[in-house]
Formats: C-alpha cells, sequence, structure tokens
C-alpha cells in the first residue's frame, strides 16, 4: 500500500503531446479514477504510472519513492488490462500464480495465496481451467485475481469493464467496490464512464485532451464544477448549458426565445453583452421554483417514478433537459414551466472558466 | 457423423486430381521397385518379387546414406531453428521499425540450391578458392573445407546459412502475432524480458518451432542438389545423402529396380514421420 504522487508528467508521442504536465496526489488507500472522453489520455496515464511508457518530463513517486526511471517490473504494481491480458497457455492457477513465482516465492506459500485469491473472487471452480474456456466475466475475475495475489503497492486498472454486457457491469461495480474496501489498496482506476467513475470513487480526475481539468471527490465535482467541460461530464442526464448575457442584474438567454433570469450570487460581475454560458443541472428543475422559464414540451420519457422532459421555448434553438418525479401526466404539446432557485444556477464565461 | 461424409465428398476433387497427377508414376515406381530392371528392359519389366527391397537392406552404402541424411537432417534442422529464433527475437524490434530489412535478410532463401552449391564448389576451392587463399595470406593456415574430415561440417553450414532465413520468417510471424499486452502483463507481473522468453514468448511459439523442425528436417533428410554441386558423393561417399544414393543407383549405376525400391523405402519412413509429427503436435495442442 503507498500513495501516489504525479509531478509535472509530460508524454509526447511523435512531436504530439499525450499527456501535458499533469500534477496531482492521490492518498494512500484511496479510489482513484481518472475519467475523460475517449483518446483524452487516460489509458497512456496510467501506462506512465505502470511503466509501459516512458515520461517525457516529470517524476512519478509511489510511495515516496522516485520510480521515473524504473522498469515495470521493478515498480511492484499489479494491472488489470481492458483485453484482460490471460497467458492462454497457462491454466487460470498458472495465471494467477504467475506475479509470484516470478518472484521466486515458496511453492507453498503460492499455493496458499492462489487458493486466498480463488476464494475471494469465487474462482475454486476454475482453477484448472485455460482462459478460452471461460467466460468475459470469468475472465476479467481471473485477471483481478492474478493482480491481488502479490499484494502490491498499488492497483491499476485500464477500462475493466468495458469489455461486459451492462448488467455484469454492475455487478463487477460492486464487486470492485468490496474488494477495495476489504484490501484496503490504493486504486488508480481509468474509464470512460462518469457513472462508473461516481459509483466508485473516492477521488475523481477529469482529463481533456491529456490535461487534468479538475481533482476532486464525486459530490465535489457534481456540486462545484471548475469549468464547463466538467460540469457538462459529470452528472446524467448531462447538465443544460444554455447561452447567456448580462443586462444589468439579469441573464437574457437568446437560446429561450430572449427570457431571463436573475444573476446567481458572484464575486465579480461579467461585462455585459459577453457570451456567457448558463448552467441548470436537469435535477434541479421543478414545476415549482423561485424562477422559472416557460417551455413547450417536446419529448417526454417516462421512468417510471420519475420523467425525463425535453423542452424548448417556442421558435427557440436550445432544449432544456428537466428530471423531474411524478410527471406521468405529461405529454408533447403541453406547455411546461421550468422552476428553479438561483441558487442552483452555473455561469461560465467565454473561455469555459466558472464564474463565482 | 455428417460431417465426415460431408469432408470426404468436399476432398474428392482433390484426391482425384492429385491421384491422376501422382498416380502414373507412383504405380509405375511401384511396378519396377518389384520387377528386375534395367535400361535395357525398361518396357518389359520381370517380376522380382521383394528382390530389390532385399538388396537394398543388404546394401551398407544406404545404411550408410540412410545414416547421413538422418543426421544431415537433424543437425541442420535444430541449427536452423535456434539460429532462425533468436534472429527473430533479437531482430523484431527492428523489422517493425523498417519492414524492408526482411527482404534483405531473406535473400539466401531465394538462390537456386544447386546454385548455391557451385558457388561454395568455387569460394571453397583449395586451390582457386578465395576464402582458403585468404586464411592463408592472413593466417598462414587454413581447413580443407572439402576434405572427409570437414565435408560434413562444411555441408551442413552451408545449408544452414541458407535455410536459416526461412525459420526465422516463421518465428518472426509467430513473435509478432503474439499479442504486445501480454508482454506488458509480464512486465508488470515483475518479470525481467529474458524470463519473459522463457514463461511467456517461447510457450506461444512452440506450435511453430515444432512446424520448422519438422519441415527443415524432411527438407534436410531429403537434400540433394547443394550438396550433388558441391562435392557430389563426397570422398569415399561420405555426403551421400538417401536422394543422392537414389540417384546414383539409377542413373550411375543402371540399377533402376533397387533406386525403386530405396525410393518407396524413403516415402514410407517418410510418411511415417509425418503421421507420428502430426499425432504430437495434434496431442500438444491439446
Ligand atoms: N503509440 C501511440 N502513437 C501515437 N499516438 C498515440 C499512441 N498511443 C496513444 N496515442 C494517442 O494519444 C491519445 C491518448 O490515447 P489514450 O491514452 O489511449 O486515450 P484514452 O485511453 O483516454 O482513450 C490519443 O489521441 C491517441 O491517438
Ligand atoms: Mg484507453
Amino acid at each position: 500500500m503507498a500513495d501516489l504522487r504525479l509531478e509535472h508528467l509530460s508524454k509526447r508521442i511523435g512531436g504530439h503531446s499525450v499527456t501535458h504536465d499533469v500534477s496531482l496526489s492521490v492518498p494512500d488507500g484511496a479510489f482513484c479514477v481518472f475519467v475523460g472522453p475517449s483518446g483524452c489520455g487516460k489509458s497512456t496515464l496510467l501506462r506512465l504510472i505502470a511503466g509501459l511508457e516512458e515520461a517525457s518530463a516529470g517524476r512519478i513517486l509511489v510511495g515516496g519513492r522516485d520510480v521515473t526511471q524504473v522498469p515495470a517490473w521493478d515498480r511492484d504494481l499489479a494491472m488489470v488490462f481492458q483485453s484482460y491480458a490471460l497467458y492462454p497457455h497457462m491454466t487460470v492457477r498458472d495465471n494467477i500464480a504467475f506475479a509470484l513465482r516470478s518472484a521466486r516465492r515458496p511453492e507453498p506459500e503460492v499455493a496458499a495465496k492462489v487458493a486466498e485469491a480463488a476464494r475471494i473472487l469465487q474462482l475454486d471452480s476454475l482453477l484448472d481451467r485455460k482462459p478460452a474456456q471461460l467466460s468475459g466475466g470469468q475472465r476479467q475475475r481471473v485477471a483481478i485475481g492474478r493482480a491481488i495475489v502479490k499484494q502490491p503497492k498499488l492497483f491499476l486498472f485500464d477500462e475493466p469493464l468495458s469489455n461486459l454486457d451492462a448488467e455484469l457491469r454492475v455487478h463487477m461495480r460492486l464487486e470492485l467496490a468490496r474488494l477495495h474496501r476489504q484490501l484496503g489498496t490504493t486504486i488508480v482506476y481509468v474509464t470512460h464512464d462518469q457513472v462508473e467513475a461516481m459509483t466508485l470513487a473516492t477521488q475523481i480526475v477529469v482529463l481533456r485532451d491529456g490535461r487534468v481539468e479538475q481533482v476532486g471527490s464525486p459530490l465535489q465535482l457534481y456540486d462545484a464544477p471548475d469549468n464547463l467541460f466538467v460540469a457538462g461530464f459529470i452528472g446524467s442526464p448531462k447538465m443544460n448549458l444554455l447561452a447567456a448575457t448580462r443586462q444589468g442584474d439579469r441573464l437574457v438567454l437568446p437560446g429561450c426565445g430572449g427570457q431571463s433570469v436573475p444573476l446567481p450570487p458572484l464575486a465579480a460581475l461579467p461585462a455585459e453583452g459577453v457570451p456567457l454560458h448558463l448552467g441548470l443541472r436537469p435535477q434541479a428543475i421543478s414545476a415549482t421554483g423561485a424562477q422559472s422559464l416557460d417551455l413547450v414540451i417536446e419529448v417526454v420519457e417516462h421512468l417510471g417514478s420519475e420523467t425525463l422532459v425535453h423542452a424548448r421555448a417556442p421558435g427557440s434553438a436550445e432544449l432544456v433537459t428537466a428530471l423531474v418525479t411524478g410527471g406521468r401526466t405529461l405529454s408533447p404539446g403541453q406547455p411546461f414551466t421550468a422552476g428553479f432557485g438561483t441558487a442552483a444556477l452555473y455561469l461560465f464565461d467565454p473561455t469555459g472558466q466558472r464564474l463565482r | 457423423m455428417t460431417n465426415r461424409r460431408e469432408n470426404a465428398i468436399l476432398a474428392a476433387p482433390l484426391v482425384l486430381f492429385l491421384l491422376a497427377i501422382l498416380g502414373f508414376p507412383t504405380v509405375l515406381a511401384l511396378v519396377y521397385g518389384v520387377s528386375d530392371t534395367s535400361f535395357q528392359t525398361l518396357t518389359s519389366p520381370e517380376f522380382s518379387g521383394l528382390a530389390n527391397f532385399r538388396q537394398v537392406l543388404a546394401d551398407p552404402t544406404f545404411w550408410q546414406a540412410a545414416w547421413f541424411s538422418l543426421r544431415f537432417g537433424a543437425i541442420t534442422a535444430v541449427l536452423q531453428c535456434a539460429l532462425g529464433l533468436a534472429l527473430a527475437v533479437y531482430l523484431a524490434p527492428l523489422v517493425r521499425l523498417h519492414g524492408w530489412t526482411v527482404a534483405i535478410l531473406i535473400i539466401p532463401m531465394i538462390v537456386a540450391p544447386a546454385m548455391m552449391g557451385l558457388m561454395y564448389r568455387l569460394v571453397l576451392h583449395e586451390f582457386a578458392g578465395p576464402l582458403p587463399h585468404y586464411l592463408y595470406q592472413w593466417l598462414g593456415w587454413s581447413p580443407a573445407f572439402l576434405s572427409p574430415a570437414h565435408v560434413f561440417k562444411t555441408v551442413v553450414v552451408a545449408e544452414t546459412l541458407q535455410w536459416t532465413p526461412f525459420a526465422f520468417l516463421l518465428f518472426l510471424t509467430a513473435y509478432q502475432s503474439i499479442p504486445e499486452d501480454l508482454r506488458e502483463a509480464a512486465a508488470v507481473d515483475g518479470t525481467r524480458p529474458w524470463r519473459r522468453f522463457w514463461t511467456i514468448e517461447l510457450p506461444l511459439m512452440l506450435p511453430t518451432v515444432w512446424v520448422a523442425l519438422f519441415i527443415r528436417f524432411i527438407d534436410g533428410f531429403r537434400v540433394f542438389d547443394n550438396i550433388y554441386t558441391l562435392v557430389g558423393a563426397g570422398p569415399g561417399g561420405s555426403t551421400t545423402s538417401m536422394s543422392i544414393y537414389i540417384y546414383e543407383t539409377f542413373l550411375r549405376r543402371g540399377e533402376i529396380g533397387k533406386a525403386m525400391a530405396a525410393a518407396i523405402l524413403l516415402f514410407v519412413t517418410a510418411f511415417l514421420a509425418l503421421a507420428l509429427a502430426q499425432r504430437l503436435t495434434r496431442k500438444a495442442a491439446r
């Protein structure tokens, strides 16, 4: 077990910057999730930590030890690959035992640890099979078993659930959370799925184009996004982002037929006429509220106890999504009054930075 | 069951085609094999039962040739596979960056073996050859490459140099087809490159190793042209391979029946070896 520190870490591949000046501190025992859209450099960052890629600049410290120049096999980490990367010519037992045998541990100890891992992951009956004879979920568990036997300083997971079907994914998510509680080892976990990030993480790192956009706990990121990207990425359904400009103490929304709402509490006022972005979570909208926008319903999605409403001001461009409780009688074509409080509004400047 | 019948039906045209092409010479070989035949009596072979086979099996030159072929095939196959494997693993990173380097490495394979034999005959000639000449000039000494003491080593080296690229090519393909993430997983699992080769890469290439060993062994066992153009039957018959033995028996001595009997024995042995190898590889795959 150990903490992880990245200091000004950069990686260039063929003149193109894939990881850009990443600094980050992951405390011991944390479940840290790197999240971001596909191609944002999550895997590259994880591979840098694992030692599978060489850093172009910066330092990596695991448990206080600088491992930047240490080869992968001496870093004492464990990694679960998206493809699982099970050794096809070995049985499940030998796959799990591989790291221990590489470390030349005595055979009785190997057998005991393999049995323990098999018990935790319910693999007992599969130990003598080859990977080709396993289902996707079973392979996944073997890959995790291979990682936990060596009791590494750090677990690295690269999109471990993305090859599983939806049901199994939810199940394995719970299993991973349980495993983390049970082992207490620091985990660095990569996913493009913000739901996975929200449900698993104690610490989320939002990445975009090789840069860290924001670091924080799931609720910190949900409640107080630093910028437009994080606001739009975290939360489901997505936050509504509407064009806005300040006029006096009100915000005019040209995409909503020129209706206006009062300014949220701000330390400094933005200049008048500058194009801003107004954020409003679908969950913050209800039939009642101090403020409101008058819209017409376009699409209704009944989820049972809740209803997802997509509505817009007549003749306007921007669609507003609302998640309302009840709402069984709502139907397209009806007028819809989207109510909310000013405290639920987020304002972003033209570069996407949050105005507070 | 139906699967088997389907297979038989699908394979039938190929089998018929092969029978038509190979059938006539095969029947002829079988007929001559059990007949007393010379060039004078080619059209009227006289049945002689298994006399030819008895004659062949009693001929010490036949056994000498069989022993030569066996040794030559085994030694060259092992050498070529070991060298080819080492080259493939060592050069794989280079080949990945510059694919064209493979073209250079496989040039020896393109040269006709008979030409190769002639070339070595010139290069290694005791009086006229450049290699002994320069060895004498620089070291004041040169082995007699084609003398009875060294000729076996010489032909082994010649064959190995020419056909190692074949093994190299097979192993390179096998090596490159190992998924990169297996190597990476092994590295993160704490395995150094050397151990990674023995525990991951070599086991995954093992089927290819067997195939390469087998192909190179059969090819070495049947060796003819490069040895024949280099040294012929060799001093004291020391480089008489099975193929050379059959050729000489047939054309030099005109003992057609005996040559055919030897050819049939060679074929049957090769066939049995093939069947055995196939069984072994199938067992290993399981
Ligand atoms: N070996 C490579 N050569 C060139 N570009 C690469 C290489 N590996 C990754 N990249 C680029 O780096 C970016 C980040 O890749 P990656 O870390 O795999 O993203 P993610 O895992 O977030 O989807 C991508 O734009 C990808 O094209
Ligand atoms: Mg990735």
